[in-house]
């Protein structure tokens, strides 16, 4: 018992950051699958973040209530830069939402009334793992049921050819500003989750740093299911707790490293539904292949297919 | 007016830094279609190495200087072949390469904050050309003389040899399409390499420069010189090495008449929100093709 409280202590912190992470992971991942690539997530963050800080601070609204508004006023965020954004083409929209957060840390810092400027905000309020958990488990509901939605169909559609999805009727525009909007509502619940964990925020929690985090951990886990991005995040949070047990000079060098590494030797992160699908499909193979030989005909042709299109 | 001319010439030396980092990034951008977050950790690196060379060698600067440069290139190169060349032609885009490089990023930063014991170094004012140049109306520090000469030579230099060589035209192809380059007798590989090279080595000077002449030699050196670079690359096109020179020169002059004359709170401010502006309503730049289009 004794060693379960030692471990709770050394590493609930860890496990905190790992669920904010993973809401951060998860409104990128929102955006990345309808192909987009967008740091935005993190102006969500900062409006949602510094809007609960005031909230709770200020106005001593309760937690949820704060958390609640962080997310409505992402969402709003995300309105109105994804209507200014959407017009353009994908690799200018990345860099757009790079100088996107360049500028809002200028505006954070430059406005002091409502973010605190240079010297930060202290959040009074805390949230537990288990608040923080149960956020994560309800927006990963919703996740879980838009996957399986015609939207989830409508986005996988969007995400490989635009120009075919829109053949079939699916708007890719319509479809990418929902998208947007997702992310920035679950921007604003990960700003906010960040703002009651760490208990301090200013204008370097949301900067390039976890702009660089998220897609790390979306891209790491696997951004083609819901469940990767989640996975991602842990794996990228824990690991310099895990290196920094064993040797502290290098937990940082150890997080590139392993970073380089999926990224060449599993591209596809660590989550893929189509791995899982072609390993089906083998299996199938070998078992039609024990039972007769008619239907191995048309299996390897299929088989192609799907190494063709990667 | 003295302080007029003085700033005038401090933010072109300012803005040469930013140019000569950003030719770099531009090239790697538009012939290797990689945006390159570790660029600025090549800057950071070239520096290191220069200062050290000095500081524990004793080499005369001009050597510190070839030092980084040649760090610079080679360490580019070394990222370049682990990080890049293994996606490519696999059509993971620009996702991919952007991911390797922040796992780069990461690594050579932390590398290089451990390197320098997460302090601030300075060259030894004897070691380098810390001296005026009087000019009658105006005093310039020499390495602002040194800093602009540089960049107006690489700037020259590069613009040649991409718009009047056949390497150049080779650069080009491989930026347009690798696999029709390859066709027509091209070899991506070595050309993957110089431009990989090339774009470590200007970045390289502009980090030991820099360093020498705000006396500043950081793990954290590259960061602005990236964001900056970043921007006169966006501003003035990404495939013209002319635009970056000339957008980086006038990012640097405004920077520093909007910190001297309205306010050094606005200066970061201005300089994004017309990085920003250009990419909403102007992606191609000042200079910048038509048809720029990197899958």
């Amino acid at each position: 018992m004794e060693a379960l409280l030692d471990f709770w202590y050394a590493y609930s912190a860890t496990l905190a950051f790992g669920l904010v992470n993973s809401l951060f992971a998860l409104s990128m991942y929102s955006v990345l699958s309808a192909g987009i690539l967008s740091f935005t997530t993190v102006v969500f963050a900062a409006v949602g973040g510094f809007a609960a800080a005031q909230m709770m601070g200020t106005f001593g609204l309760p937690l949820w209530l704060a958390v609640v508004i962080a997310g409505l006023l992402g969402g709003l965020a995300s309105a109105i830069i994804a209507a200014l954004f959407l017009k353009l083409e994908t690799h200018w929209m990345a860099l757009a939402s790079l100088a996107l957060i360049l500028i809002s840390r200028v505006v954070v810092l430059n406005t002091p009334s409502l973010t605190g400027g240079v010297m930060g905000m202290v959040v009074p309020v805390r949230a537990s793992v288990l608040e923080l958990a149960v956020l994560l488990a309800i927006v990963s509901l919703v996740f879980f049921r838009l996957h399986k939605s015609w939207y989830g169909l409508a986005i996988r559609a969007v995400r490989e050819d635009a120009a075919a999805a829109s053949t079939m009727g699916v708007s890719a525009r319509q479809i990418q500003m929902i998208a947007f909007l997702i992310s920035g509502v679950v921007g604003g619940l990960a700003g906010a989750a960040m703002a009651t964990t760490l208990q301090y925020i200013s204008a370097d929690t949301f900067y390039l740093g976890v702009a660089f985090t998220m897609i790390a951990s979306t891209v790491l886990g696997g951004s083609f299911f819901w469940f990767g991005p989640i996975v991602g995040a842990f794996v990228f949070t824990a690991l310099p707790t895990i290196t920094q047990a064993v040797l502290p000079e290098i937990q940082d060098i150890a997080k590139g490293v392993v970073l380089l590494v999926i990224m060449i030797y599993l591209p596809r992160g660590l989550i893929d539904p189509r791995a899982r699908g072609l390993r089906k499909a083998a299996r199938q193979r070998q078992q039609s292949a024990l039972n007769g030989s008619d239907a191995v005909e048309a299996r390897p042709g299929s088989s192609t297919a799907g190494h063709a299109h990667d | 007016m003295t302080l007029f001319l003085e700033q005038l010439v401090n933010g072109i030396s300012l803005g040469s830094l930013y140019a000569l980092f950003g030719i770099g990034f531009g090239l790697v951008f538009a012939t290797l279609g990689v945006l390159n977050v570790a660029h600025g950790a090549y800057a950071s690196w070239a520096a290191i190495l220069g200062y050290f060379s000095v500081d524990y060698f004793g080499v005369p600067f001009p050597a510190a200087v070839a030092i980084g440069v040649l760090g610079g290139g080679l360490i580019a190169v070394t990222v370049d072949q682990i990080g890049f060349q293994p996606l490519r032609g696999r059509k993971t885009g620009m996702l991919g390469a952007l991911i390797t490089s922040i796992a780069f990023l990461i690594i050579l930063d932390s590398l290089a904050g451990m390197a320098t014991n997460h302090q601030s170094w300075a060259f030894p004012s004897s070691s380098f050309p810390s001296g005026m140049v009087d000019l009658g109306l105006i005093r310039i520090p020499e390495m602002q003389i040194i800093i602009i000469v540089a960049t107006l030579v690489c700037g020259g230099g590069i613009y040649a040899l991409i718009q009047k060589t056949g390497i150049g035209a080779a650069m080009r192809a491989v930026g347009w399409n690798a696999e029709a380059a390859a066709l027509s007798g091209v070899n991506p590989r070595i050309v993957i390499l110089l431009t990989a090279f090339l774009a470590g080595a200007t970045s390289g000077l502009a980090g030991v420069l820099g360093g020498a002449a705000t006396s500043n030699i950081s793990y954290m050196l590259g960061e602005g010189l990236l964001l900056k670079g970043f921007a006169a690359v966006v501003v003035g096109g990404f495939d013209d090495v002319r635009g970056t020179v000339i957008a980086g020169i006038l990012l640097g002059i405004c920077e520093v008449f909007v910190a001297q004359y309205l306010s050094t709170t606005y200066r970061d401010g201005f300089t994004y929100v017309l990085l920003l502006t250009f990419l909403v309503a102007r992606p191609r730049g000042l200079f910048g093709s038509r048809d720029f289009m990197r899958a």
